[in-house]
């Protein structure tokens, strides 16, 4: 598209089907990312968030039954922890790695970054990465940063830095764009051009917005629509040849009826030919390789004209 | 007595009676070739435009812009795959944002009506005026016709005299009816917010609160505009008008839901499928060859 800054992010039109390709000749790609961190508010992740019985259970026994149901479906996930996490189950996270699964970066934590200068941003976010990288052994390569459940879009916050510092830091992929439902590129300088690559996200397709939202005692309970929401877009995207991501937690997913919703959708997965269940970091890696930026990405110079009387 | 304890009521009365002058209905209405129902598919392509213009946070934006990199062009293939014609209402700036999209849509049969200028219509007169005036250049220059009809809170003697003759912007009728004002009248094709698929799907729309969020399903969504559909096709000359958003009715599993939909539809005899100005055309034709003493 004609370029314009503070409006867009990429370019004017997505990949289109028929230009898709995966690995060994597959029909489409389907992510399953497990967010790790507990409900918090916009100040980030605090005592009382973490000492809930939801949390405890959420690294428990609702992790436990999760793990099992994966490894019964033979699937491996992208695991999201935040340095808060990281640093307090660290064997848990490197355990999770052994057993062939990602895990890639949710925040200091969980805090809003929007409102923060480059400079403290870019130090939490090395932190971040420190305490990931000695909790599992490995630097994480993903970055995430999933709305919280109280806060008022559902989209997750970042702040103006936030995808400039991540190229910085040597991230090789942002998890949470709304913008596509495949991998592409988001742009922070258009002349260059520069861009980090983003994976797909749709609130439609995660967890936390159906389950007794937006709390517990007073939310709804939706985990039917849940579950029809996630058939008929792998439906589709399979259809495509597209890609596929959705987003459970341990402590929200794993409970009674939600549990068969979610076996159900799996079983419902294997009835359909050629599924990559592909990592965050797998499909990020296969995207970069087979449509890089250089060919892939087609910014047009802008057309907008400014006018006293409009928005710039 | 009882009179003078009614007295203010006044204003209340006032307002009725204002409403009975300016909604004008089209008694007897019936469509072409009788057909059983009307039904205008209407695409308003915000993109990220409204969601700039109320200063949301980039994710949002950056939602708003899969309509425009994705689900416009989704859209356009589910339209002519089933060969049906409908109207886009787009602001004037989304043709400088996607005017490949825009001219895509006009090319393939679609009418182009306005959505203002930046989704939004000023407060004061010449600014509103210049408004309108860029958003018909810039729909005329990307489609070689200018605008016949908006959806927008547009002042209507303004839009008579840019050469509208529709709106559809709110109801008072479920059917077609005129909306006087004092240059003349236009047709208003009434727009409901229970057949707008950002009611059901968008999260935070119209800032709303957590707690009454839209996070639905494409079926249930199917079931209540299938029977939206019959119910108006039963009244003989029902009218729909499905307002699609491209950043929501685009991703993939609601593309599959509204080719579910249409193909329904189209398995009901006498459904004209329309755009907005045909629709309007019509009325205009039929209230003046059906007026007193015509």
């Amino acid at each position: 598209m004609p370029w314009k800054s503070g409006y867009t992010i990429s370019d004017e039109r997505t990949v289109q089907d028929s230009d898709i390709h995966w690995p060994g000749d597959r029909a489409c790609s389907f992510t399953i990312a497990v967010c790790l961190d507990p409900p918090c508010g916009p100040e980030g992740l605090t005592p009382a968030d973490v000492r809930t019985g939801e949390f405890h259970y959420g690294m428990h026994a609702g992790l436990d039954a999760l793990r099992a149901l994966l490894n019964q479906h033979g699937y491996r996930a992208t695991f999201l922890a935040s340095a808060v996490v990281a640093r307090l189950y660290p064997s848990v996270l490197r355990s999770l790695v052994e057993e062939g699964h990602e895990v890639a970066a949710h925040g200091y934590r969980r805090e809003d970054v929007s409102q923060l200068d480059a400079a403290e941003e870019r130090r939490r976010l090395q932190l971040t990465t420190e305490a990931l990288d000695q909790a599992t052994g490995a630097r994480p390569l993903g970055w995430y940063s999933l709305a919280r459940r109280d806060d008022k879009f559902a989209g997750g916050a970042v702040s103006p830095n936030t995808m400039s510092l991540l190229i910085e830091q040597g991230y090789t992929y942002m998890g949470n764009s709304p913008a596509d439902d495949i991998p592409h590129y988001w742009v922070t300088e258009p002349e260059t051009p520069t861009a980090i690559l983003a994976m797909p996200y749709y609130y439609h397709f995660d967890d936390q917005f159906f389950l007794l939202f937006p709390a517990e005692g007073t939310g709804l309970e939706h985990a039917d629509s849940l579950g029809r929401n996630w058939r008929a877009e792998m439906a589709a995207q399979h259809r495509r040849g597209r890609s596929f991501v959705m987003v459970i937690r341990p402590y929200t997913i794993t409970w009674f009826h939600r549990m068969k919703v979610l076996g159900d959708f799996f079983d419902y997965v294997k009835t359909l030919d050629g599924v990559w269940n592909a990592t965050a970091l797998q499909c990020a890696e296969h995207w970069i390789k087979e449509f890089p930026q250089e060919k892939t990405l087609r910014l047009k110079p802008g057309i907008w004209k400014d006018y006293a009387d409009s928005l710039s | 007595m009882s009179e003078q304890g009614f007295a203010e009521f006044t204003p209340l009365l006032d307002a009725v009676e204002s409403n009975e002058r300016r909604y004008v209905p089209i008694p007897g209405l019936r469509w072409p070739q009788g057909a059983n129902i009307a039904v205008n598919i209407t695409v308003d392509f915000d993109a990220m435009l409204l969601r700039r213009l109320l200063n949301e946070p980039p994710m949002q934006l950056a939602k708003g812009e899969f309509g425009g990199r994705v689900g416009v062009w989704r859209l356009l293939e589910l339209f002519e795959s089933h060969g049906i014609r409908i109207t886009m209402f787009t602001p004037g700036r989304i043709c400088e944002l996607y005017p490949d999209a825009v001219a895509a849509f006009a090319k393939a049969g679609h009418e182009i009506a306005d959505h203002m200028w930046e989704h939004r219509v000023p407060a004061q007169a010449d600014v509103e005026r210049a408004h309108l005036a860029r958003t018909c250049e810039a729909i005329e220059r990307l489609t070689g016709r200018r605008p016949q009809g908006s959806r927008s809170r547009h002042n209507h003697e303004l839009l008579q005299e840019f050469g509208f003759i529709y709106t559809s912007h709110h109801w008072a009728d479920d059917k077609p009816y005129f909306m006087a004002n004092k240059r003349g009248r236009l047709v208003n094709l009434p727009f409901h917010y229970s057949i707008d698929d950002a009611m059901y799907f968008s999260f935070s729309w119209q800032n709303t609160e957590n707690a009454a969020q839209r996070i639905t399903d494409s079926e249930k969504v199917h079931d209540l505009w299938r029977d939206a559909f019959l119910q108006q096709h039963a009244t003989g000359a029902g009218y729909l008008n499905i307002c699609l958003h491209p950043f929501v009715s685009g991703r993939s599993m609601r593309i599959d839901m509204m080719d579910r939909l249409l193909t329904f539809m189209k398995s009901r005899p006498g459904v004209w499928f329309a755009s907005c100005e045909d629709v309007a055309r019509h009325c205009i034709d039929f209230a003046s060859s059906h007026a007193k003493g015509a």
